[in-house]
């Protein structure tokens, strides 16, 4: 059973088009990554999936029911992101205790154990809490909902490493337990890309890939060697990224469709062949140039 | 369940996860810690032991179910097939082993060795081997 479908969404803020006609479907109980750039449309798609805001053009159904000023859509997911409000009246412990009162899965075992294991205090206020620890504190509350469709918009802003890695880890065993629809969007693939099912790739507000993390991991692959040797074997392959290394030697990127026979005269002619990673495949696919910032740079 | 046993995923990404958790599996196997018609991880345990996404365990266990390491009993999970370890031994054998000597042959044409030389090689390393190991 999918729990979103898009149907050609887009979404227009005057004329910026902030997403253009993008389609997918989201299965029910799995873990999808939204990944991509800075103003790339992550956000819009989110808050046009939570029902916050409306979409210009297209189709969007979740649950089955168009989400915006849904009151069964509004009560079956939560949305989480870094401008989480408060009122600086209650203190954290009343926002737990309300935020029980809001969600019907609401596991209230769960929040207190995690929030003393994060070292929280009852009576602190939300305003006073650094970056990192309003980023742990929204994470509780998300968690903690268990919410159909949970939705995290960059959970781990100003999270430390180990903080975001025991986020990570509390977020895997509580779907384990309890399986849910949860999206998760991140700039940090390689983070988060062992925890993922599928992965979303946005790209100046349009689909750019929507795959397994499986397929995307096997993707893509480098080719390093002599210039002469590295052309033969890409052939007129599509080029994703390019740099070279010294005079006479070549790295490029491309997509992994090598034949056996390809690989083999690869090997022959020192052409050395390594899979890209997923982080790295995100950035090469949403570079505006093959050289990426280095292009920049050259002027010849 | 401690931090430990997921140190072992490959953290250079040269093999897709799934497959790594479908070889950890076969030397479970072969080291007779789930010994035939014994029920084996299901892929939520796989996935909470190596911290990963269930789908990728379920992936892992499917391969295995392909080649009849396992089976599979309705609504009770994946248990070991009777003649696990030999498959397992068998695939090692044709696919790893052939695998290897190709790569060696391909390695040993670009650096122009010779058959004789190769093969001379293989010998020593042999001897090496069971002069140390006896």
């Amino acid at each position: 059973m999918s729990v979103i479908e898009c149907k050609e969404l887009s979404k227009a803020y005057g004329r910026k088009k902030a997403l253009h006609q993008v389609s997918f479907t989201i299965k029910e109980n799995t873990i999808t990554g939204l990944i991509g750039r800075n103003g790339a449309g992550k956000t819009t798609l989110l808050k046009i999936i939570a029902g916050f805001i409306r979409e210009t053009e297209g189709e969007i159904n979740v649950f089955s029911r168009h989400p915006f000023n849904s009151l069964f859509v509004s009560a079956n997911r939560i949305y989480i992101d870094d401008q989480m409000n408060f009122p600086n009246t209650l203190t954290l412990k009343d926002i737990l205790q309300s935020a029980a009162t809001f969600y019907g899965n609401w596991d209230q075992i769960l929040a207190e154990r995690l929030f003393d294991y994060f070292s929280f205090y009852p009576t602190w206020r939300y305003q006073q809490l650094s970056k990192g620890m309003k980023s742990t504190f929204n994470m509780i509350i998300g968690l903690s909902a268990r919410c159909p469709l949970t939705i995290f918009d960059e959970p781990t802003t100003g999270m430390d490493a180990s903080v975001r890695k025991d986020f990570y880890r509390a977020l895997l065993k509580d779907y384990l337990d309890h399986p849910r629809t949860i999206i998760l969007s991140s700039h940090l693939l390689n983070e988060i890309e062992d925890l993922l099912e599928d992965v979303l790739l946005l790209k100046d507000g349009e689909k750019c890939l929507y795959l397994s993390i499986d397929e995307l991991k096997e993707y893509g692959v480098y080719l390093k060697g002599s210039v002469n040797c590295v052309r033969d074997i890409a052939g007129d392959k599509e080029i994703m990224y390019e740099k070279s290394l010294g005079n006479d030697h070549l790295l490029i990127g491309i997509k992994n469709t090598l034949t056996n026979l390809e690989i083999e005269q690869a090997v022959l002619m020192g052409v050395q062949i390594s899979p890209i990673s997923t982080d790295d495949l995100c950035t090469y696919l949403t570079n505006k140039t093959i050289g990426g910032i280095d292009d920049v740079f050259n002027r010849s | 369940m401690g931090g430990g046993l997921w140190l072992i995923i490959d953290s250079d990404h040269s093999k897709p996860i799934y497959i790594q958790i479908a070889e950890w599996l076969e030397t479970e196997v072969l080291k007779e810690n789930h010994k035939e018609h014994e029920k084996i991880y299901s892929q939520y345990q796989l996935a909470d032991m190596f911290n990963i996404n269930p789908a990728t365990a379920a992936k892992g266990l499917s391969i295995l179910a392909e080649e009849g390491i396992l089976y599979k009993k309705r609504g009770l999970g994946m248990f070991v097939s009777e003649n696990a370890k030999e498959i397992i031994l068998s695939k090692r054998k044709n696919q790893t082993l052939k695998r290897l000597v190709h790569d060696l042959v391909l390695e040993a044409e670009r650096l122009h060795v010779e058959e004789d030389e190769l093969i001379d090689m293989i010998v020593k390393e042999n001897r090496n081997r069971k002069g140390r190991t006896s």
